[in-house]
């Protein structure tokens, strides 16, 4: 008995102490004297008044935490307001799912889009929430000729180390891309050469006239870093680039911390330091964001999206991205060779049905064409196949499919028509998005079988012809142009893998795609990429289902986080915590 | 006992030699070609050039015995190469990824110990009360709970209901808070199997004629028990405690994945999926290693536990 009371005695002990030890999760803005979650001049007239008056004094008008609310905090305010001093911030923890594995250097593979996500490095230009070419760390640029680019510097910007970045650095950072040893140079071998013209000019020539140039610089991998650093050999551990945020500490596929840069050019980060998590697991990403450990999160799977919804504490941003869900075609096998065919196959898929039901109505949008509609180079003729079960079935029985044996399966040459659908699990929506399609065309007598497999299995069959259809998914416009999706899977000429899986040729396809990387007029090009889209879309040497939607779980006190569709930035200098 | 434990060692040669024939031709037998995928960024798209660069430089395209005697070669050399993803030396990936799962390891073991033996020995000495029973069906239930449900279940409880502890994560290299949660789950279905068995033995050891002799010439209860009984009943428990340790030091991959731990498991199937073969070749010797020591390690504690084991050649 007394052991039990002693028992008792100690489980209650340790619980209260556990009680007690419990976090404080609410994050304090002082200088909010308003509580509106912003710091502005009504906030001045706020402690003015809780001063002057007999206002009901809030704690976060201390703004410069001394204990007392008195004029010295007005003009603390106002020095937060004129940014003297760092915004109050805070920490903020985030989620991420993928994240750099062993070295920091932007300039490798790809983790310049980590570095880029963190707010550590920046580019030449960027897109912005809107998708449009716009200068980062360049002012512009002017073509001088069909092979040559001036670009024009920004010149108030110092790397994190005090480096100047100059003409110097961006000559620096740009050939340690197109050097022979970097894994991605061939997507740089366009450039023939980069010079500095002045302290704040460089001129790139490119090897024959190609509309992409600027486009290229886009890409994180040209983040620009400090020569000195890079000379040292520091990059691999600590990427001193020019972003909002420097470099603080790494846990390899763990974590990696950022601090404020007290120096950034217009206007210092409104956070002081901010931690990102890699969870490669997506329930676990949904837990840490309801219980307070991470203040936002991408990739909240589908199932929790209604709880976190009904929380009041959290929030759920969402957006189109440039991620495509898309089905490779087999068009060298016999019936898909037929257009009629590939054409009644994508009349037999509901692309609707297939975003309410398996994508929950939230986690994507159905698809017309390849691109997005929040892409500016979406071509907004086309109409696409809207589910048409009829128009399927008559055009099936046009290429000689139809049920002759009245069994309720389609015959061709004699034999049930059969179709395979490969597909990978790695992304949680391939799976559901591919049993909606397997329903739908059985719905109209095609006897498909699902076979689930990994993607380096699937690209194996695909090399050896062996599928008839493989569910995919890629990003639609890599640096935010169309030419990388379309060149690489429909010119027949330019040797991609991706044209090779699906056997696809078509020399009008061919001459426009090469026609737009050398025009450079922005609206010419739009016009043979519309074309191109056209095309494409009516043959249907691959179909395309739907675009991803990003689900941004956070809670309500983060602030001015802004949903980029091309997934590369995120930790912006906006964003703190209210 | 020298030459029982140089027996044994030269025994560790052939095993080895077979372990990493077999995981080598598993992987290469596997579809997937290791450079198609690791050369993919985030976009999906594949540069074949790259494509092509990447098998020359890593020898791809040899056929499989010379790419394992290469391998074996450089293994003799003490060079178990490097990951085709990130370029470092495998050795030190693996070991750094069982930095973290060692940590786990024991912290898990040691909670599975303070769950397991004093059930196993309440249930043996009360044998068919309500106490045994609750105490079994308990077990019954720890062995049959996933791995991940468990997880997830301690999660919402810890972490979100009543916010003591962090959901996931490794903290700050690994901190006690970050770690409590993935060894009770890992812990839980270790201690109950351990349970099980201390009970039976337990039971077995206690219906032996010395333990009736001790009774009869007086020794207190509580001295029989635990160290008449005990002693001799812990044999068998060792075993499945040491077997068990190895499995908790392979790293549970579910557990690990869940809980964002950066061990050995999670370590395997990440470089599974990526084909980085060099890492997962790696990682499949490493833990053959040891499995080969945990059971080296248990074979010669039962000469302490019970000195009528002997392993010298007489």
């Amino acid at each position: 008995m007394m052991r039990d009371i002693r028992f008792g005695i100690t489980v209650l002990i340790i619980s209260v102490v556990l009680l007690v030890s419990m976090p404080c999760v609410s994050a304090e803005l002082f200088g909010d004297a308003n509580g509106d979650k912003q710091i502005n001049t009504l906030d001045v007239t706020m402690i003015e008044r809780m001063i002057l008056t007999n206002d009901k004094e809030s704690p976060l008008a201390d703004a410069n935490q001394d204990g007392s609310i008195n004029t010295e905090d007005v003009t603390y305010t106002g020095s937060i307001i004129l940014d003297r001093v760092g915004f109050p911030g805070g920490h903020m923890n985030i989620g991420m799912i993928f994240g750099p594995s062993h070295t920091l250097d932007p300039g490798v593979k790809w983790t310049g889009w980590y570095m880029r996500q963190a707010g550590i490095a920046e580019t030449l230009f960027c897109y912005n929430e809107d998708l449009e070419l716009t200068p980062e760390l360049a002012t512009g640029y002017t073509q001088l000729s069909d092979t040559q680019w001036q670009i024009h510097l920004r010149e108030d910007v110092t790397f994190h180390d005090g480096t100047p970045f100059n003409a110097d650095a961006v000559v620096y950072s740009i050939e340690r891309v197109t050097d022979e040893l970097n894994s991605r140079h061939n997507e740089y071998k366009h450039i023939e050469s980069i010079v500095a013209e002045d302290e704040h000019t460089v001129k790139i020539t490119t090897t024959e006239p190609y509309a992409l140039t600027i486009a290229t610089l886009t890409d994180p991998l040209v983040s620009m870093v400090s020569p000195a650093a890079g000379e040292a050999g520091l990059l691999n551990t600590t990427p001193v680039c020019t972003g909002p945020f420097k470099y603080k500490s790494h846990e390899p596929s763990v974590s990696l911390s950022v601090v404020r840069n007290e120096n950034y050019r217009d206007g210092k980060a409104k956070l002081e330091s901010a931690k990102i998590y890699y969870l490669s697991e997506g329930e676990t990403r949904s837990i840490m964001l309801q219980s307070g450990d991470v203040d936002i999160t991408i990739g909240l799977p589908l199932p929790v999206v209604s709880k976190i919804e009904s929380d009041s504490d959290l929030r759920i941003v969402t957006d189109e991205t440039l991620r495509l869900y898309f089905i490779f075609v087999n068009n060298a096998k016999a019936p898909l060779d037929d257009i009629r065919v590939r054409q009644a196959i994508n009349y037999a898929i509901n692309r609707e049905q297939i975003v309410d039901a398996a994508l929950e109505g939230i986690g994507g949008v159905s698809a017309i064409g390849m691109f997005p509609s929040v892409f500016p180079w979406t071509n907004d003729d086309l109409t696409g196949y809207p589910y048409d079960k009829d128009k399927a079935l008559s055009l099936l029985e046009e290429a000689g499919i139809s049920d002759t044996d009245n069994d309720g399966i389609l015959e061709y040459n004699g034999e049930d028509f059969q179709l395979t659908i490969k597909l990978y699990t790695s992304r949680a929506t391939m799976q559901p998005g591919a049993e909606m399609i397997e329903i739908q065309l059985e719905d109209i007598g095609i006897d498909v079988e699902l076979q689930l497999l990994e993607s380096a299995a699937i690209k194996e069959d695909m090399v050896s012809g062996n599928f008839d259809l493989a569910f995919y998914s890629y990003n639609s416009a890599p640096v935010g142009d169309p030419d990388s999706f379309l060149t690489k899977h429909f010119d027949s000429t330019a040797g991609f893998m991706e044209n090779g899986w699906i056997q696809y040729s078509n020399d009008t396809v061919n001459s426009l795609l090469v026609d737009a990387k050398i025009a450079m007029d922005q609206s010419e090009r739009k016009g043979y990429y519309d074309q191109v889209q056209a095309i494409i879309v009516e043959q249907s040497p691959e179909m395309f289902i739907f675009h991803e939607k990003q689900l941004v779980g956070q809670h309500v006190d983060v602030i001015g986080y802004v949903l980029y569709p091309n997934e590369i930035t995120f930790l912006t200098k906006e964003m703190y915590k209210g | 006992m020298l030459d029982y434990l140089i027996k044994r060692l030269i025994q560790i040669i052939p095993v080895l030699l077979l372990v990493s024939i077999i995981s080598f031709s598993i992987i290469y037998i596997a579809p997937g070609d290791p450079a198609m995928t690791l050369c993919a960024g985030p976009d999906g798209q594949v540069d074949p050039e790259y494509v092509e660069e990447f098998t020359k430089k890593y020898g791809l395209d040899q056929p499989l015995y010379v790419q394992y005697f290469t391998w074996l070669k450089n293994v003799l050399h003490g060079d178990f190469g490097y990951s085709y993803k990130t370029q470092q030396p495998v050795w030190d990936i693996v070991l750094s990824a069982f930095h973290a799962t060692l940590k786990l390891a024991i912290v898990s073991l040691v909670i599975s110990l303070i769950i397991s033996i004093p059930l196993g020995i309440i249930s043996a000495i009360k044998q068919n009360s309500l106490t045994d029973t609750f105490c079994m069906i308990g077990a019954t239930l720890g062995v049959s709970m996933p791995n991940f449900w468990l997880g997830c279940l301690l999660m919402l409880i810890f972490a979100v209901s009543i916010n003591w502890l962090p959901a996931a994560g490794y903290g700050d290299g690994g901190d006690l808070e970050h770690i409590i949660l993935p060894a009770i789950t890992l812990g839980v279905s270790s201690a109950a199997i351990t349970a099980r068995l201390m009970r039976s033995s337990m039971v077995e050891s206690l219906s032996q004629d010395y333990i009736l002799t001790a009774r009869a010439k007086g020794v207190s209860e509580r001295t029989i028990t635990l160290k008449h009984a005990m002693k001799n009943a812990l044999i068998p428990v060792v075993t499945m405690i040491g077997l068990n340790f190895g499995f908790l030091l392979n790293g549970s991959p579910v557990v690990e994945t869940i809980f964002c731990w950066p061990g050995l498991g999670e370590l395997t199937v990440r470089s599974m999926e990526m084909r980085d073969h060099m890492v997962v070749q790696g990682c499949m010797i490493f833990i053959a290693l040891l499995f080969i020591a945990v059971n080296l390690v248990v074979d010669i504690s039962y000469k302490f536990l019970d000195p009528r084991i002997s392993y010298e050649n007489e």
